[in-house]
């Protein structure tokens, strides 16, 4: 997904702004003449600054007429738009139930899904996902003390 | 403001139904808690003073009853994340925290509406005097030389530092310049990241006076970097004989200290919360946690429930107090 | 002499022993695997050395960071993902050399040169510790602002083929590490209300998310097609090594001494090590142009640094008890813990401790070859793993990596968005590596600066009247100077 570079540009001014535009009410550091607006606001012109140059520079090559955005060819196949959003998606499932559900079926759930979307043999998968939880779960929650999600399942499994 | 209120009654909203959802466990657990592994917040870093103070607890908690006692690290936000993590946790027993003297001065800069009494107190541990450190190199080798050349200084000529803006060993070195008549910004703070780079810049000849608690600048005292020449506390500490307080220098009666204790949720079961309160008065006692306490230089001093209540509440009026003097205070 | 002895004695246990290898093993693990952390790695190492004594804690966090700190090069080589930050600076031009048929000769160089660094540090850590440890205490508010400054250069001189794009990339790294409490006033920037943002941007979930997150998307989209991984096997190490060595020795020496002062400085580590060694390899290299394409030079550079700053990492920590770099930040905390009290007396009272630490910083670093190698012939089965299974795994493992940072989904969250936003920057031709350099250093850069004003009651002057202070000020600014000069000589040619 290639945004035009003038397009690209914009953004960034735009973003330069706002970050300038939020430091506005940021109170004064008492007693000091410099507060927490500061950086933010040398930053935000750094920004405004940049976007210009990439846009003049953009403007001067562009006389072709490039398209604003170009979709890669890769992003129009659902397969591999699939993927992509599977990944972001997987994240995102495992913020939503881990909490919940816990860690272990959170986990063996994603990596099921996963690797049956990516096409390997369901027994493979199967075997795959079983293995990874448990040693994932073993090491890091078990062994290293990392509080992973108890959930719905430790209730069930471990009692209360 | 109101989107972050709307915000803490979702969270509590939703540990509500969550606690509703666990109540057969939640019955069974009162029976003989714990039941299972608890989860002991820490809001500062891992190797820190709070952590260590925290993991020697948790480890005479998990030998005493039975189950283990996870220190987990929330760190972040001056403090702010961990104790909104020990507050919005599920008032059942399996999360506690330690919480430290940010919780009495957070709430009065605006960062947090959490205040001493978010929490159901279980124990305090550990109170911490701060102390007046300089550089070796300083000319000036006692408190009064120190207390003299300030008041007769023009106000910005020394610099202090010890800890961010705000933070606690700022409000010390406030405390301090109101007990000797001064204005609070006649030393202008200069904010650092914690104690240690505080007592590097001193070394370094960056600032001129360090406010940090004495066992914190140990190790560049004991490399012949620094020198104590006071503590603000009613009486010296057995661990640094020689440092004198305020009071027997300078005639102030000005103390104040940095506190660790153990506290939960809003709301805890009372069998619970005094079945925690008494595995902590053993875990006090021990010879345990002594013996690491003094290894570290840190106070140890005990308080009940109640007597912990009343020792925030009044803390969290003096530093409300320290605060709006120094124009710190919002809202 | 009979402390010296004692240590041996210490070190040379069965459980101490065990403990270095078990330790060696988990290091190499977390250094290889993207989405866990050198700096993770000490942190959960914490609980577990709690109940261990002093000699076997402090083995395992020293042998797991070394090992960590090398084998974070595999993936950085192989996927195009630093397996730690301190090899995000040259995972790009570890990848191009990879691309070039050269994993070999790249790996070969990571293994013996990240070793040979760490023995250069740990050197310098026995001989030198209390004289560098003095030097660098020396450091105050206006030499750190200089520094920060001079590591920011480095973004611009590491370059990309669009340095505007890599400046824009840098100002959003160091705008977003604007978030969270200011380090100054102690005001609530661009939070929102919300408590995780106070924190601010946790920067190894950020780097997990842009480095690897974003890669794994790429992967994703690509799973029937060669990708990823460039070459599915690793053949002979060590040829065309000494050809390297007698060209580059000279480059060794300099990056592993660049490591060791950097290291040595209280708050910048490994990772800032690596980012200046090779952006001064490029600036004093006879081949310039070459970066970038897939050159050993800066790599060698780099990789003796990173872990030539491990080592000196401990010099401050030892001597004042100040933290070199976030993994020494806990481990002041262990010493603490087994009551080895930092300061300089640590030497008077309990030498056979610290003489046991140096002990088992040589034996890592001499152990680091043939684990190392064995790690990376292990690698090999890791490529022989089908894409398909290795991207799920490897995102479960960021997913847990980044919220061991945190302790909580906030890390997951980070490394998400940031994921995202790695990918669509480079997909736009913006690099994301200076965006991880600008939230390394932002936070250092206006802390310094703030508290130098106020300590100077507003003196621009000020910031030169220091001796050391001054010295890097006009560096700084000769840098400067000639990076615009250049520029515009180019520009002009152009």
């Amino acid at each position: 997904m290639r945004f035009d570079d003038r397009l690209a540009a914009l953004l960034f001014l735009a973003l330069g702004a706002t970050l300038i535009a939020a430091t506005l009410n940021f109170p004064a550091f008492p007693g000091q003449k410099y507060g927490p607006a500061l950086f933010p606001r040398i930053l935000g012109a750094g920004l405004i600054v940049c976007a210009l140059a990439l846009f003049v520079r953009a403007q001067r090559a562009a006389a072709s007429g490039a398209p604003l955005l170009r979709i890669d060819p890769a992003l129009k196949d659902p397969r591999r738009i699939g993927g992509l959003l599977l990944v972001v998606g997987a994240n995102v499932f495992y913020l939503l139930a881990a909490e919940r559900l816990g860690f272990i079926p959170t986990a063996f759930l994603l990596l099921l899904a996963l690797m049956a979307w990516f096409g390997v043999r369901p027994l493979t998968n199967l075997a795959v996902a079983l293995v990874m939880t448990a040693a994932v779960h073993w090491f890091f929650g078990t062994l290293m003390r990392v509080p992973l999600p108890r959930g719905l399942f430790m209730q069930i499994v471990a009692g209360g | 403001m109101t989107r972050r209120i709307d915000r803490r009654g979702f969270v509590a909203g939703a540990a509500g139904a969550g606690a509703a959802a666990l109540l057969p466990g939640a019955a069974r657990a009162q029976s003989k808690y714990p039941t299972r592994p608890v989860t002991l917040v820490c809001p500062w870093g891992a190797g820190g003073g709070t952590d260590a103070t925290a993991r020697i607890v948790a480890a005479i908690l998990e030998k005493d009853l039975g189950q283990p006692f996870n220190v987990v690290n929330r760190t972040g936000g001056s403090g702010v994340v961990g104790h909104s993590a020990i507050a919005t946790a599920a008032p059942d027993g399996y999360t506690i925290g330690m919480i430290t003297v940010e919780i009495t001065m957070m709430h009065h800069q605006g960062l947090t509406d959490l205040n001493p009494t978010s929490y159901t107190p279980l124990a305090l541990l550990n109170v911490d005097p701060p102390g007046v450190q300089v550089s070796t190199s300083s000319p000036y080798k006692t408190i009064k030389d120190l207390a003299e050349a300030i008041k007769s200084s023009p106000p910005g000529k020394f610099k202090a530092s010890g800890t961010g803006q705000g933070g606690i060993w700022h409000l010390a070195l406030i405390g301090w310049l109101q007990a000797m008549g001064l204005k609070p910004d006649h030393v202008p703070w200069v904010p650092s990241n914690g104690a240690a780079p505080a007592m590097q810049d001193l070394a370094a000849g960056g600032v001129d006076i360090v406010t940090c608690s004495v066992p914190e600048a140990k190790a560049m005292i004991d490399a012949g970097k620094a020198v104590s020449l006071a503590i603000m506390a009613p009486e010296r500490n057995p661990l640094f004989k020689d440092v004198p307080t305020l009071n027997e220098t300078l005639g102030i009666k000005y103390s104040v200290g940095a506190w660790r204790g153990l506290a939960g949720p809003k709301g805890m079961p009372a069998d619970i919360a005094a079945a925690l309160t008494a595995a902590l008065k053993k875990a006090y006692d021990s010879k345990e946690y002594k013996d690491f306490m003094s290894s570290r230089g840190f106070g140890v001093t005990w308080a009940e429930p109640a007597g912990f209540a009343a020792y925030m509440a009044e803390g969290d009026k003096a530093m409300g107090a320290a605060m709006a003097a120094a124009g710190l205070k919002k809202g | 002499m009979t402390a010296i002895i004692q240590a041996f004695g210490l070190v040379l246990d069965p459980y101490v022993l065990g403990v270095i290898f078990a330790s060696a093993a988990f290091g190499l693990f977390v250094g290889a695997m993207p989405g866990l952390t050198a700096t993770m790695a000490t942190a959960l190492l914490v609980p577990v050395t709690f109940f261990m004594a002093p000699v076997p804690a402090l083995a395992a966090i020293v042998t797991a960071t070394a090992m960590a700190i090398f084998a974070g090069d595999i993936p950085a080589a192989m996927l195009r993902m630093p397996g730690t930050p301190a090899s995000a600076a040259y995972a790009d031009e570890s990848y191009e050399m990879a691309k070039k048929g050269q994993l070999e000769l790249n790996l070969g160089v990571n293994l013996v040169y990240s070793a040979l660094g760490g023995l250069f540090g740990v050197a310098v850590l026995i001989l030198a510790a209390p004289a560098l440890a003095e030097l660098a205490i020396n450091f105050s508010s206006f030499e750190y602002f200089w520094l920060a400054c001079l590591g920011l250069m480095c973004a611009i001189m590491i370059g990309s083929n669009d340095p505007l794009k890599g400046f824009i990339s840098l100002l959003l790294g160091l705008g977003v590490g604007c978030i969270g409490i200011d380090p100054a006033a102690g005001f609530p920037r661009f939070t929102f209300g919300n408590v995780d943002l106070m924190s601010g941007i946790n920067f190894i979930p950020t780097m997990i998310g842009v480095f690897a997150v974003s890669e794994l998307m790429r992967g994703a989209m690509a799973i029937d097609l060669h990708g990823l991984m460039v070459q599915d096997k690793v053949g002979a190490l060590f040829r065309g090594l000494g050809q390297v060595s007698r060209r580059y020795w000279k480059n060794f020496l300099r990056g592993s001494m660049i490591g060791t002062l950097i290291g040595a400085l209280p708050g910048a580590g490994a990772d800032i090590a690596a980012w200046v060694s090779y952006a001064v390899s490029k600036r004093f290299s006879k081949e310039p142009e070459k970066f970038g394409t897939g050159h050993i030079e800066g790599v060698l550079d780099a990789t003796s640094a990173n872990n030539a700053a491990v080592g000196a990492a401990w010099i401050p920590a030892l001597v004042f008890g100040i933290p070199g770099d976030s993994i020494t930040a806990i481990v002041i905390g262990v010493l603490y813990m087994k009551g080895m009290n930092p300061g300089p007396t640590v030497f008077l009272q309990n030498p056979q401790f610290i003489y046991a630490v140096f002990i088992v910083f040589i034996l890592a670093n001499l152990l680091m070859l043939p684990l190392g190698y064995a790690a990376i012939r292990g690698a090999r089965a890791l490529l022989a793993v089908p894409k398909n299974v290795l991207i799920p795994t490897i995102l479960m493992f960021c997913i847990v990596g980044s919220f061991a940072m945190t302790n909580s989904p906030y890390g997951i969250v980070l490394m998400l968005v940031f994921g995202v936003v790695g990918w669509l920057l480079e997909e736009n031709g913006v690099p994301v590596a200076p965006l991880i350099l600008g939230l390394v250093l932002g936070e250092l850069l206006e802390q310094s600066f703030m508290t130098s004003m106020i300590k100077s009651d507003g003196s621009f002057l000020t910031f030169f009247a220091r001796p050391i202070a001054g010295t890097l000020g006009v560096i700084t600014l000769g840098v400067v100077a000639a990076t615009a000069w250049g520029a515009w000589r180019r520009a002009r040619a152009g």
